[in-house]
């Protein structure tokens, strides 16, 4: 049967009606989200690996892993988080003690493990400046050493604290099925870590190899494959969720996200760093740092597109029922 | 006592006067809309024909921007209203993401362009910055008009009875599909109606608990309600307050003016 319109005085709306892209924290000044929630990873798992690194034995490079990673959370990280802001001049009132909102809102937790990173974290740093490169008593090195790995502990717990709680704040929100998953979280952290080992790879690279490349190698492959396997059961799990979460998966997939997905984030952020880790076990040591050096940038641009790709098709469930 | 409205879906005619009510009463910017009527395509037996859903803030039981708010800027009254303090918003627009309906709008200086960019602000506009400032980079919505059920509550006065208690897009609707009252006085007519017709929520899978309940017996009868006092143009009396040739251009009396636009009138 041939379809009229009776009326045609109201312009239709697609908006509420059908399921919509959020634009919030990725279009126009959201990107500067999108590049925070970037740093705060690659900031994340480079100081937790080299924090990891130095507890196994202190070196240049895994005091310099965590130098940068406490970098990126304080010069990348937080700013381009405060940049985002309508009212930067009120930045202070998510801060605990002067709210109280930390009961029930990630943001203002994660302004919270952020602070007590960025101070525990530059202690620490400080501490094994110390021991590393500074002619200690005996005694005074043992209470340094003491004082390390306490600030080290509560440094390393609210650094994945700082890195895993935007992957809770996203996955709260229940009108977006495709984040609505206590996996985002998860993958967020994991890829975090191995955007860590790879960019401590490239620190080690600067500094002499002092921080094993194989080992830090051996845990990116292994990161790498739980992470790829991981992205796959999150889609998986979006086709069988929810129709408006497969809608966002197929976005991903097929749509207009399908570029960024398979070309930045597969190809260059998992298969190639993979491939090159395979492929240095094979070649003698020293055959394989710029085959390591291109690893790394992949790796970095994986980062960039993970956090894109979830960012972008972030799709609202219509808000009417039984239309659209 | 937790102020709630029942909307119902069969009488509303699509005229925009809750819209434009809204507007006036809380001289929103241009680009912004706290109360707004949302037009879809739906299918009559192979005829498209429109219908609408008009839409606010649901000022729900348990708010997810409550929640999610790092500053407590949103906050629920004891009376279920949430409203945002724009002295303590900082603008992350968390509570935009986080919003199951998608009803709140960041202010970015864009939305607020004047009324004609360019050229010289109206009166209504200057009115506007003096009696409802509205704060770019912080977030917005619809507060149930919270400060007119104040101010008539400090005189006695009823919301949803009495027209100066009363959301300004209730007091306008011609076609009186709004109905407003406390949700939790199982006497109210908004319980009765909510009872009678099946009242339902928007999305009520999500646990939020919305004061906003639709009905919809269009396809089961129509019923008349009963006509209450608390209806018909306000707004008018609103702009009369703001300007007193108005008001005697259109013959009225500005006798309901708050006590802070009657101060602007007098003075």
């Amino acid at each position: 049967m041939k379809t009229q319109t009776r009326r045609q005085w109201i312009v239709t709306h697609e908006w509420m009606v059908k399921p919509m892209r959020q634009k919030e924290w990725i279009s126009g000044r959201g990107v500067l989200v999108w590049l925070a929630e970037v740093f705060s990873a690659l900031g994340m798992g480079t100081y937790l690996v080299g924090l990891l690194a130095g507890i196994g034995g202190l070196t240049t490079g895994a005091w310099w892993a965590t130098v940068i990673g406490w970098l990126l959370i304080v010069f990348f990280k937080l700013p381009l988080h405060f940049a985002y802001l309508g009212r930067k001049r009120n930045f202070w009132r998510a801060i605990p003690p002067f709210t109280r909102a930390w009961r029930t809102s990630w943001f203002a937790r994660g302004m919270f493990f952020s602070i007590v990173f960025v101070s525990t974290g530059f202690l620490q740093i400080v501490f094994w400046y110390l021991l590393h490169w500074v002619d200690l008593s005996a005694s005074a090195v043992d209470i340094v050493t003491v004082l390390a790995w306490i600030v080290g502990i509560i440094a390393g717990v609210f650094i994945v604290l700082t890195g895993v709680y935007c992957g809770f704040a996203m996955s709260y929100c229940k009108s977006l099925p495709f984040w609505n998953t206590g996996l985002l979280p998860v993958v967020f952290v994991i890829m975090g870590i191995a955007d860590g080992l790879a960019l401590t790879m490239g620190v080690s690279l600067v500094t002499g190899n002092d921080v094993a490349i194989e080992s830090l190698e051996f845990w990116s492959r292994i990161l790498l494959v739980v992470n790829a396997l991981l992205i796959a059961g999150y889609l998986i799990r979006a086709y069988r969720r929810h129709s408006t979460a497969e809608l966002a998966a197929q976005d991903l997939i097929k749509g207009s996200t399908a570029w960024v997905f398979w070309i930045l984030l597969v190809i260059l952020g998992i298969a190639v760093p993979l491939a090159i880790s395979f492929a240095t076990m094979l070649m003698a040591e020293g055959q394989a740092e710029s085959l390591l050096i291109v690893a790394i940038v992949c790796h970095t641009i994986g980062a960039f597109a993970l956090k894109y790709s979830v960012l972008k098709v972030g799709i609202y469930r219509s808000v009417l029922p039984n239309v659209g | 006592m937790r102020w709630g409205m029942v909307i119902n879906l069969a009488k509303c005619m699509r005229c925009h006067a809750c819209v434009a009510a809204c507007r006036i009463e809380h001289f929103l910017p241009l680009h912004v809309t706290w109360m707004k009527l949302i037009a879809y395509e739906v299918d009559e037996g192979g005829a498209v024909d429109v219908s609408t859903y008009p839409v606010r803030c649901n000022q729900c039981a348990d708010a997810p921007c409550v929640h999610v708010c790092p500053t407590e800027a949103s906050h629920q009254r004891d009376d279920g209203i949430v409203v945002i303090d724009a002295n303590k918003c900082i603008g992350c627009r968390y509570c935009v993401i986080a919003c199951p309906y998608q009803n709140r709008t960041f202010l970015s200086i864009d939305l607020n362009p004047g009324y004609f960019p360019g050229y010289e602000k109206t009166a209504f506009e200057k009115k506007g910055e003096e009696l409802y400032p509205h704060t770019v980079g912080t977030t917005e919505k619809c507060n149930f008009c919270a400060e007119r059920i104040d101010d008539g509550m400090s005189r006695g006065l009823v919301p949803g009875i009495d027209r100066d208690a009363t959301p300004a897009c209730v007091n306008t609707c011609q076609a009186r599909a709004l109905t407003f009252g406390d949700l939790d006085d199982p006497d109210s007519e908004v319980n009765a109606l909510i009872r009678k017709y099946k009242g339902f929520q928007l999305r009520a899978e999500y646990g939020t608990d919305p004061s906003v309940y639709y009905i919809d017996y269009s396809h089961g009868g129509r019923s008349n309600i009963a006509p209450r006092t608390a209806q018909t143009g306000s707004h008018i009396q609103h702009l009369s307050s703001i300007d007193r040739d108005a008001a005697r251009r259109l013959h009225i009396e500005p006798k309901s003016a708050r006590p802070k636009e009657a101060e602007e009138v007098t003075s």
